[in-house]
């Protein structure tokens, strides 16, 4: 069970939130080729570590939040609003 | 009482809540029943939170609170729900009247959507209320974390709902949607058994 430090909410448990994808990935801009918004859409890196992803907390405040959860060991170490980046780990 | 036949199609979920005591006897039996009210929901457009906070200080004397929190006003309660969001709890009135006196005092400040029809509020008040609530509820109830004027927005009995402790009791508010009632209400009747429950 992930617990998740809604910064609206307080900790909740991972039962309250959806899992929405990689929260790094950039929308290419106008006029940029097909093959970039294949990418965009479709492809995404599957890292062994941290990992920043949108979490929606659907049961509770209905925001979109970044959470840094290592893919390893399912701990969160840094929660954000959706208008910020939370600072990643080095290692 | 039969919980099994729902030919009534008893939307109110009155039937469920037979006046009486039910359930365990000789502890310490909760309180519960279903509040009469109007809900209406608050939505602060883009940059307009200020406008709302002060629409809502001049019609119903509401200071609007911050996540987690309540706030009373003259005969209503405003419910942090979102951010730059609120329910406005009020007793039933006239169908509409709350809704569209905040709507009037807003403006085109916020969104305005009268939820009365939509939500249905059930009290449950006893010295064991938490402990009832805990079978379901993920959010601490300890006093020590949670306490009278505080709101969470969370599942009970894997509904949605909308939890508002009232008082040091403890009582609770729980306002869930009206369509799920039946379903909510089976659960919490069943879950209060262990400690017995009083319907006025």
């Amino acid at each position: 069970m992930i617990r998740i430090d809604c910064p609206w909410c307080g900790v909740r448990d991972e039962v309250e939130f959806t899992y929405r994808g990689d929260a790094t990935v950039v929308r290419p801009g106008e006029g940029a080729s097909e093959e970039a918004f294949h990418d965009f859409v479709y492809k995404r890196a599957n890292p062994r570590g941290w990992h920043v992803e949108w979490w929606y907390h659907g049961a509770g405040c209905r925001q979109f939040l970044k959470v840094v959860r290592h893919t390893m060991t399912h701990e969160v170490r840094a929660v954000a609003r959706a208008t910020e980046m939370p600072e990643v780990p080095a290692e | 009482m039969s919980v099994s036949n729902h030919s009534g199609s008893n939307h109110s979920g009155s039937d469920l809540l037979a006046p009486g005591a039910h359930g365990a006897v000789g502890g310490e039996p909760v309180r519960i029943a279903l509040r009469s009210c109007d809900v209406v929901q608050v939505l602060a457009r883009k940059g307009r939170a200020g406008d709302v906070a002060a629409a809502l200080l001049g019609a119903l004397g509401l200071v609007l609170p911050g996540p987690g929190h309540a706030a009373d006003g003259r005969g209503a309660s405003a419910l942090w729900v979102q951010p730059e969001g609120w329910f406005v709890v009020a007793p039933r009135g006239a169908d509409g009247a709350l809704a569209s006196a905040i709507k009037a005092a807003c403006g085109d400040a916020a969104s305005v959507i009268d939820q009365s029809h939509g939500r249905a509020v059930v009290s449950i008040s006893g010295t064991r209320a938490a402990w009832v609530l805990a079978k379901s509820c993920r959010v601490d109830l300890h006093p020590s974390a949670f306490g009278p004027g505080r709101v969470a927005s969370t599942q009970l009995f894997h509904l949605a709902a909308t939890l508002h402790q009232t008082d040091a009791v403890p009582s609770f508010d729980l306002i869930v949607f009206s369509t799920f009632l039946r379903s909510f209400l089976e659960s919490l009747t069943h879950a209060a058994e262990e400690t017995g429950y009083v319907v006025a």
